[in-house]
């Protein structure tokens, strides 16, 4: 047996290569022709032309797999191999992924349909796909070594299996699949209901991406898959903002999201101007006594959640992760806190050893977002997102819900920035305002509960230091 | 006793005004009995000129002195050049004068051996009854004047010996100021870079100060900052010590004192040369131009002359010529000369002629050791000559760019808010650590370059070339 150290050292991209290239022709000849997307953009919802009518998804930067119809079988052909994924413009990650990107494509299917999966190896070494979620035979769940043989390099494997139950799914390796999906290897799956189905009601528009992470160095391209949990990459399907599309419908639409979780950490996310409904989890639909109006969910790992709104406020709506550090693109975790450091007199010195050195943070981050200095190769600036009124200071899992009047049924181009009606933006205050009637405390305040026992020795005198000014001075 | 030209000639000289008159002619013929012009100095120059490119003066009179002074005030007018420094000790150096002085003493020694012994006079009167007796005698020691030829061509082969091993001063004393110049130049300018890294530690230091002070620092994250600072502190002032021990080194080759040590050097060590010497016959090179392999070749030749010499007069060093003149009031004056002669009865010299021999054998051994080491030596100079380019060039070429990428790499990164401004710092003293290491380097070939040049034309003083360590900083002051 191979230790996985081996496997790491023949699993370059040089084996992958003649892996990819000892795939025998003639085997593939049979197999329905693998369909590789060469973009990282929003594709349209592939209207199913055959097999049952559903209502398809969008994924956020993503596609759905197309098909094709065997003797009544659904028959799909992925491909794990390694791809380059753009996970914003100018930066592009080495990744694994199915047919051409990562995530791989989205499959849909509907309640009752016969599935067959051709899963064809192109990496280094072998490969497996576990169905996440899915009933179906135990030889068909695809745990390496539990339930079937790995997928050796160049060869093709068939899943065939029943989609019983509707609902939100994902798949991805169960072999190697700390490394695996550490670089990229997983996709969604849709189960739509055959017919009317009492707790999934019908949508406008339906949306579905999986959370991921990456610690992918600044300048380099492949990701660190022994990062546990300090990745510096947070992303919907591979993308970070401002490389995320965003989520355009029109007013009054029915919403659907669906978001799965295959990050090493929960997250909550939530959507700015609406309340939602958590109507489906990994098990299928929520009952509807269970379900509650939420502006976050929060998403643990492993975990998928289907939330539902009516998109009945126009504007552009901040939708992402609630963790703040989620927000953020590539940056260092051991930067020193430079807030309300006076650097007169040392920036000088110090840009005399270091001609291109410049004074950041002594304010805040948002310096970032308004200076332009080089950054190094192939990375993404912490929070380049800039709107209609400047910079947004985001990045990472972050995108923005566009509710319009006028967008078209079906339309997901983006329709630009939201043109504000007069008086409904925030404004900067500049009269006076007569004195108000305040309220006063006529009780002290209690001991507090447990009066603390030791006391420190002297009373350490804190102050704070306001920001004054901008960069003058240095 | 093999007959010797003198003693034949001996007998033809009855008469003191034809002796006169050999003895005048013996001494024209020795030809060493006067002084040179140049007293010898002119091999001296000569060898300067040839080997170095360099003046050499004697200071024999208050106008050289003024001279030289007047030389030596204009060379350090201006940052001192290498061949300036090489030419200011060589005009400067007291050691070197006193040297050439040692010109002065031999030659005088030579002509004192040239010159003819005074010839003796003795006069005695005594009676014996009436009988008054009046010896008067004329000697001379004619085994010097036998042997003056001989003794003249042993002296001025001392004198060429100390010829040569004036011009062997002449040149170590170049080969000295030229490895402590590159030694001072690059104290002062790693003193430079020191300076630099200092002022790199004030900043993280100051920052970290202001840090704590406005509480994003605890004392812990202040301290370490501030220990960076300490260190580069204490390495400056090492540097600022051996900048000041090798120019004082300096000072004493040039033999300057008072406002000459004000002298400038430049501001940078010369660029290393765009590629290194190709000598495949090093050894043939030092074998035929080495001054000391070449005065071993000399001493084994005159000793083997002096040990002829020793043969062949073994005897005769004892012989004595006198003219003698007896007159008697009774008797007519009896005229003649007379010769003592130590009869070899007991010392036949034989000792004498084995030592010379021992002499000999050792002499030869001791060229054969010269040949030996002077192949070594110069072996040694060139392959450390060798390395020292390839270490300066991957320095040059590898080091130095490395860490200026790795610094221009840093700064993006500092942009992107990927790392610190105190990372930042620690990576730019590391880098001119670098740069000073480099500087080091070039230090170490230039001067095994003058080690090369020494080790071709006489004996170098091949030592390991060292350096304030940087390196323990360079890694100290890793992130």
């Amino acid at each position: 047996m191979l230790s996985r150290r081996k496997m790491l050292g023949g699993a370059g991209a040089i084996s992958a290569a003649v892996a990819a290239a000892s795939v025998s022709k003639v085997a593939m000849a049979a197999l329905p022709e693998p369909v590789i997307q060469t973009k990282p953009d929003t594709m349209p919802p592939l209207v199913p032309n055959t097999g049952r009518p559903y209502n398809p998804v969008v994924t956020l930067n993503g596609w759905t797999l197309p098909w094709r119809m065997n003797n009544g079988v659904k028959e799909f052909h992925l491909v794990a191999e390694p791809v380059v994924r753009e996970m914003s413009p100018g930066f592009k990650a080495h990744l694994w992924g199915y047919n051409g990107q990562s995530p791989g494509p989205t499959i849909e299917v509907v309640e009752g349909d016969r599935v067959r999966l051709f899963v064809t190896n192109k990496l280094g070494e072998l490969t497996s796909i576990h169905w996440h979620g899915q009933r179906l035979p135990n030889g068909m769940d695809g745990v390496t070594g539990l339930n079937q043989p790995g997928i050796p390099p160049g060869k093709t494997y068939v899943y065939e299996f029943v989609a019983r139950r509707p609902g939100t799914f994902m798949y991805h390796p169960h072999a190697d699949e700390m490394v695996q999906m550490a670089m990229g290897m997983m996709g969604f799956w849709i189960t739509h209901p055959k017919g009317k189905h009492p707790l999934i009601d019908e949508v406008d528009r339906d949306f579905c991406f999986l959370l991921n992470a990456y610690d992918i160095d600044p300048g380099a391209a492949t990701p660190k898959i022994m990062t546990m949990l300090d990745f510096n990459l947070w992303s919907w399907n591979s993308r970070i903002f401002p490389g995320i599309d965003p989520l355009v419908v029109r007013h009054m639409d029915k919403v659907r999201i669906r978001v799965g979780n295959l990050t090493m950490t929960n997250h909550p996310i939530h959507l700015h101007g609406h309340e939602f409904l958590i109507t489906g989890t990994d098990g299928g639909p929520t009952p509807k006594s269970t379900r509650q109006y939420e502006v976050t969910a929060d998403i643990a790992v492993g975990q998928m959640r289907q939330m539902d709104f009516l998109a009945d406020e126009e504007g552009d709506w901040a939708f992402h992760c609630h963790k703040s550090h989620h927000t953020m693109n590539a940056m260092g975790h051991d930067v020193p806190t430079m807030i309300g450091v006076d650097h007169r007199g040392v920036a000088k010195q110090i840009t005399k050893l270091i001609p291109d050195y410049m004074v950041m943070g002594e304010r805040g981050m948002k310096d970032m977002t308004e200076m332009e200095m080089p950054l190094p190769d192939n990375t993404a600036a912490m929070m380049a997102g800039t709107g209609p009124f400047g910079a947004v200071g985001m990045g990472g899992m972050f995108s923005v819900v566009k509710v319009r009047k006028d967008q078209k049924r079906g339309d997901y181009s983006d329709p630009g920035w939201y043109q504000h009606p007069p008086g409904t933006v925030a404004y900067e205050f500049t009269g006076a305002l007569p004195d108000p009637a305040r309220f006063k405390a006529d009780v002290s305040p209690g001991p507090g509960s447990m009066p603390s026992m030791a006391k420190p020795a002297q009373d350490v005198e804190v102050k704070v230091r306001k920001p004054a000014g901008g960069h003058s001075g240095h | 006793m093999p007959p010797h030209p003198a003693s034949r000639r001996a007998p033809a000289a009855a008469r003191p005004q034809r002796l006169l008159a050999v003895l005048i002619s013996a001494a024209v013929l020795g030809g060493c009995a006067s002084f040179s012009p140049d007293g010898g100095f002119a091999a001296v120059e000569k060898t300067a000129k040839d080997r170095l490119g360099k003046d050499v003066q004697w200071a024999r009179s208050d106008a050289d002195q003024d001279s030289i002074a007047k030389r030596v005030g204009e060379l350090l007018s201006k940052p001192l050049t290498v061949d300036d420094a090489v030419q200011v000790a060589l005009l400067n150096n007291r050691g070197l004068q006193a040297d050439f002085q040692d010109l002065g003493v031999t030659e005088a020694e030579v002509v004192q051996a040239g010159r003819l012994p005074n010839p003796g006079f003795s006069f005695g009167r005594s009676s014996r009854g009436d009988e008054r007796e009046i010896e008067r005698g004329l000697h001379f020691n004619l085994a010097r004047l036998v042997a003056m030829p001989l003794i003249g061509r042993m002296e001025a082969r001392r004198f060429e010996q100390v010829k040569g091993r004036v011009a062997m001063s002449v040149l170590s004393l170049a080969a000295d100021t030229r490895k402590a110049y590159f030694t001072a130049l690059a104290a002062e300018e790693t003193v430079r870079y020191m300076r630099q890294v200092k002022q790199a530690a004030d900043a993280s230091a100051e920052l970290a100060r202001r840090m704590e002070q406005v509480g994003n620092f605890n004392k812990l994250q202040r301290a370490r900052e501030q220990s960076f600072y300490a260190n580069a502190a204490l390495q400056l002032a090492r540097a600022e010590q051996a900048q000041r021990s090798t120019r004082e080194r300096l000072v004493r080759l040039l033999g300057v004192w008072g406002t000459q040590t004000a002298f400038a050097l430049p501001e940078r060590l010369p660029d290393l040369p765009p590629s290194p010497l190709e000598l495949p016959d090093v050894e043939q090179v030092a074998l035929a131009q080495r001054l000391d392999v070449q005065g071993a070749k000399q001493a084994a030749e005159q000793t083997a002359s002096n040990l002829g010499l020793t043969r062949t007069t073994r005897f005769v060093n004892v012989l004595e010529l006198g003219v003698m003149r007896n007159s008697s009031n009774e008797e007519p004056t009896q005229r003649g000369w007379e010769i003592g002669l130590e009869l070899p009865l007991f010392d036949w010299g034989g000792a004498r002629a084995a030592r010379a021999e021992a002499v000999y054998m050792q002499t030869l051994h001791r060229a054969a050791e010269t040949a030996i080491n002077a192949r070594s030596e110069v072996r040694e100079a060139y392959t450390g000559y060798r390395s020292a380019y390839d270490i300066a060039r991957h320095h040059r070429d590898e080091v130095v760019p490395l860490n200026q990428r790795i610094a221009e790499e840093n700064v993006l990164r500092y942009n992107g808010m990927l790392i610190g401004v105190f990372e930042l710092l620690a990576d730019a003293r590391t880098q001119i650590a670098s740069v000073n290491a480099s500087i080091e380097a070039l230090r170490d070939f230039w001067i095994a370059q003058a080690d090369l040049d020494m080790a071709l034309i006489g004996k170098p003083s091949l030592a390991a070339a060292a350096g304030p360590a940087m390196a323990a900083e360079a890694a100290g002051a890793g992130h």
